[in-house]
């Protein structure tokens, strides 16, 4: 009973009885479409982890199984593929679009500093995964390429879910800035 | 204890800014379904272009003349690098260029332009804009930066 009141409560408060400031520009919805095009990297992502061997020998010959045997899976290998050059121009224009306005003043020095670390995270992500389907036999690039998987699926990620949980954190805190 | 758990949670934790506390009701429109609906046209605005992208772009994407294993957003880094040709001046550079750009509220941030003044037009107690060509030294400073960058993008070190 207490339960049912209180998921009630949370979406009446989040989401059916709440108000938000008139005439908020299309731009603002930047910062979304940054978190879009994360979660499709993320579910496709793990799609591609049941399939793809981090060694020298068998990475690309995996990632060509994937490509040509797996059903649909050449469509969420290149939508994996692609979604970086679309998830790095929004958080550019996320970005771009704080620091002309000037939204990054006090108070939300902290929303910058953690979408800041989210650009630099994202863009190692990029480094980290362009790295793994790289051709390379000799057996010194097995070390790195298992350096760059772990990183890529495991220690990138989990740094830039606590930077996303900051940055959401600290805007649901002082609220979207509102225009004049 | 669950009761006061989840009120916490709900006081403390999840605490959302409250608009309707200094906003007039007339300045206000329903998160629901308004704001929702936006968010869903664009949704399905990046899905269709990601689709597109897919199918249409070829990868490796070239408009410069640049490696293959080089993309868009790497190509004023790798210049860069290419014009320095020190490995050391370079990393140092990239990291005291990150560390400018996550503390960049920290030194340009004018506490003056933060204390609310009465405004004519609107008659009120408002901050002043925020926009950065209303503060023509920082402007100046970002256009130079975004202009060194595409340079960056086209010349053949
Ligand atoms: C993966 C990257 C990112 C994601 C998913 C993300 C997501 C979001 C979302 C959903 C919002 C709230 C709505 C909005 O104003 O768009 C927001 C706000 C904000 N973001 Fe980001 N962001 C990212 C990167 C960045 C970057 C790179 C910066 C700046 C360096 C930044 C600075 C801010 C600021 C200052 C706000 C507050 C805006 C306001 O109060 O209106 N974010 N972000």
């Amino acid at each position: 009973m207490e339960n049912k009141g209180f998921l009630r409560e949370f979406i009446e408060n989040n989401i059916t009885r709440r108000l938000i400031p008139k005439g908020l520009s299309w731009f603002g919805c930047m910062g979304g479409l940054s978190l879009l095009a994360f979660i499709i990297q993320l579910s496709t992502g793990i799609f591609l982890m049941f399939y793809f061997i981090p060694t020298t020998k068998d990475a690309l010959t995996s990632i060509q199984y994937v490509s040509h045997s797996v059903p649909y899976g050449w469509l969420i290998q290149r939508i994996h593929a692609i979604g970086p050059h679309m998830m790095i121009a929004m958080v550019l224009s996320h970005m771009l679009r704080i620091l002309f306005r000037g939204i990054y003043r006090h108070p939300r020095e902290l929303h910058w500093i953690s979408g800041a670390c989210l650009l630099i995270l994202t863009f190692l992500m990029y480094y980290t995964g362009s790295k793994l389907s790289v051709h390379n036999g000799n057996e010194h690039f097995t070390v790195h390429l298992i350096y760059f998987y772990a990183l890529h699926v495991i220690g990138i990620p989990l740094a830039v879910a606590f930077s996303m949980g900051m940055h959401f954190f600290m805007v649901r805190k002082t609220g979207i800035y509102e225009p004049l | 204890m669950a009761n006061i758990v989840s009120k916490k949670l709900s006081n403390h934790v999840f605490t959302m800014r409250d608009y309707t506390k200094d906003k007039k009701p007339e300045e206000l429109e329903p998160f629901f379904p308004n704001e929702i609906l936006r968010h869903c046209i664009v949704t399905c605005f990046f899905i269709a272009i990601e689709f597109i992208a897919v199918i249409v772009f070829p990868l490796p994407w070239k408009f410069v003349n640049k490696p293959d294993h080089i993309p868009w957003f790497f190509l004023p880094i790798y210049k860069l690098h290419e014009l320095i040709q020190n490995d050391v001046l370079f990393t140092v550079l990239l990291i005291f260029g990150a560390l400018l750009f996550i503390l960049w509220p920290f030194y340009t941030d004018g506490r003056k332009c933060n204390v609310p003044s009465f405004d004519d037009r609107h008659s009120r107690y408002m901050k002043k804009s925020n926009n950065l060509w209303q503060r023509p030294i920082l402007f100046s400073i970002v256009i130079t930066v975004i202009i060194f960058v595409i340079t960056l993008c086209f010349i053949n070190p």
